[in-house]
């Protein structure tokens, strides 16, 4: 959606799978507009707004996500966003357009915050990022959330600090104020960007165990524990492959193999969801940032004894005009030389490393394994030695 | 008549789920519940 506000997506039809048509045409019933009041487990009933009644054989709950809002006064006026639904970016997207924006503050400095500085800023409106910490993408380690730091600077994204947001009022010179603990600001639109959580209101009132992120508990067959209910998508948990524990890592791709697995486990099949590594991604102005498996701390939570080493290395030959540094962290147990996760920064390239890195976790490759991977290699495209090659060996080492 | 599924939410993992189980089985009777405008979005 991020790429349709800044219009590298023109229409926005291109952003819908499948419509309620083309689902019709298969024989699915689909009801637009139609919000669920109450579940009724016992009776196996689902009662819609407006009074009408489904009986069910069997349920699924893919009620997704909602954003957080900090709750501050004013938050609700016209011209301050969060983006969630379609409906969020065509409104952002015309009001963008028709205000016109000359100014647009994005408060949070997550996935989201990232992407829509980048599109809104290609609209080539002054663009500012409020954050409550001290750098952005806190997954990332602050090497490489320096990295991040200067790419939004490179492209002149203001990026402010030790924000606490207080309030939301109407502006003089552009349409909004917002207050915060270090004054007033005024912007033409404001962002807010700092977190989601699972939508999982219906299936805490039917009584169904929610986990520790607050999302719903389902198995590998994607089934919570009351007979004939399923959960996919951002609502429910994963397993991770790595730290053995159940998370909730709300992303549209986890989402869509949930779904096939429930989907295929209800039509009599039988399928099993194997779980995640936790690989993200995301893409800001010229920087790829990725990342999978555990971070050091995540990986002590969850009794490994981590040790990293965090390299520059080249994404393509050191000879080779074009070459950019890439930024390689790896994350090993001590004790097994296994690999635990990831993290690349880069040009170009960063992705595709971390994606050979999340192939390594899902199949438990150590260090010594990683540091001999017989990987493609052309000077315009790869370096002889990779920079998974070169981080892998410096670490083993290490051990 | 089939057994009658109900799904609550029509984003990416239920349109998976709803296309999905109708392959697997079309005598399924499924009724997808979306509360927005538009359903199958990708984010």
């Amino acid at each position: 959606m991020p790429y349709y506000i800044g219009d590298v997506i023109k229409d926005e039809k291109r952003l819908i799978a499948r419509t309620p048509e083309k689902f019709r045409e298969t024989g699915i019933d689909v009801r637009i507009d139609t919000r669920v009041e109450e579940i009724d487990p016992k009776a196996r009933r689902v009662h819609l707004a407006g009074g009408e009644t489904l009986p069910y054989d069997i349920l699924v709950l893919g009620t997704g996500t909602k954003p957080i809002l900090p709750g501050i006064p004013g938050e609700e006026r016209e011209g301050v966003f969060t983006l969630k639904k379609l409906s969020d970016a065509l409104r952002i997207k015309a009001w963008l357009k028709n205000v016109p924006c000359r100014k647009v503050i994005i408060v949070g400095a997550g996935f989201i915050g990232m992407e829509m500085s980048d599109v809104i800023r290609g609209l080539g409106i002054e663009t500012q990022v409020f954050h409550r910490g001290t750098l952005p993408v806190n997954r990332w380690d602050p090497e490489f959330s320096k990295t991040v730091l200067a790419e939004l600077e490179r492209h002149q994204v203001g990026f402010v600090t030790g924000v606490e947001v207080r309030a939301v009022e109407e502006g003089k010179q552009y349409r909004l104020r917002l207050v915060t603990n270090r004054g007033e600001d005024e912007a033409d639109m404001i962002l807010i960007a700092v977190g989601i959580r699972p939508e999982t209101e219906l299936a805490r009132r039917m009584g169904l165990p929610l986990g520790k992120n607050g999302a719903i508990r389902v198995n590998f067959s994607q089934r919570t524990p009351e007979e004939g209910v399923y959960a996919v998508g951002d609502c429910a948990e994963s397993f991770h492959r790595v730290s053995r524990d159940w998370v909730n890592i709300p992303l549209g791709d986890i989402a869509n193999k949930q779904g096939r697995v429930a989907g295929r486990n209800i039509g009599g099949g039988s399928a099993v969801f194997p779980g995640i590594v936790g690989s993200q991604c995301f893409k800001v102005f010229d920087l790829e940032v990725a990342a999978t498996g555990l971070t050091e701390r995540e990986a002590a939570d969850s009794g490994f004894r981590p040790v990293s080493t965090l390299i520059w290395g080249n994404s393509i030959a050191g000879s080779m005009p074009g070459n950019k540094k890439l930024g390689l962290k790896l994350v090993a147990d001590r004790a097994t030389g296994k690999l635990l996760g990831a993290q690349a920064v880069g040009g170009a390239g960063a992705v595709s490393r971390i994606n050979t890195l999340a192939c390594a976790l899902w199949s438990e490759l150590t260090l010594d394994d990683l540091g001999w991977l017989d990987l493609a290699y052309s000077p315009p495209v790869a370096s002889a030695w990779d920079p998974i090659h070169v981080a892998a060996q410096q670490l083993r080492r290490q051990i | 008549m089939g057994k009658q599924v109900v799904i609550v939410g029509a984003g990416a993992g239920g349109a998976s789920v709803a296309a999905e189980a109708k392959r697997q089985d079309p005598s399924l009777e499924i009724v997808m519940v979306e509360e927005r405008s538009q359903v199958s979005v990708a984010a």
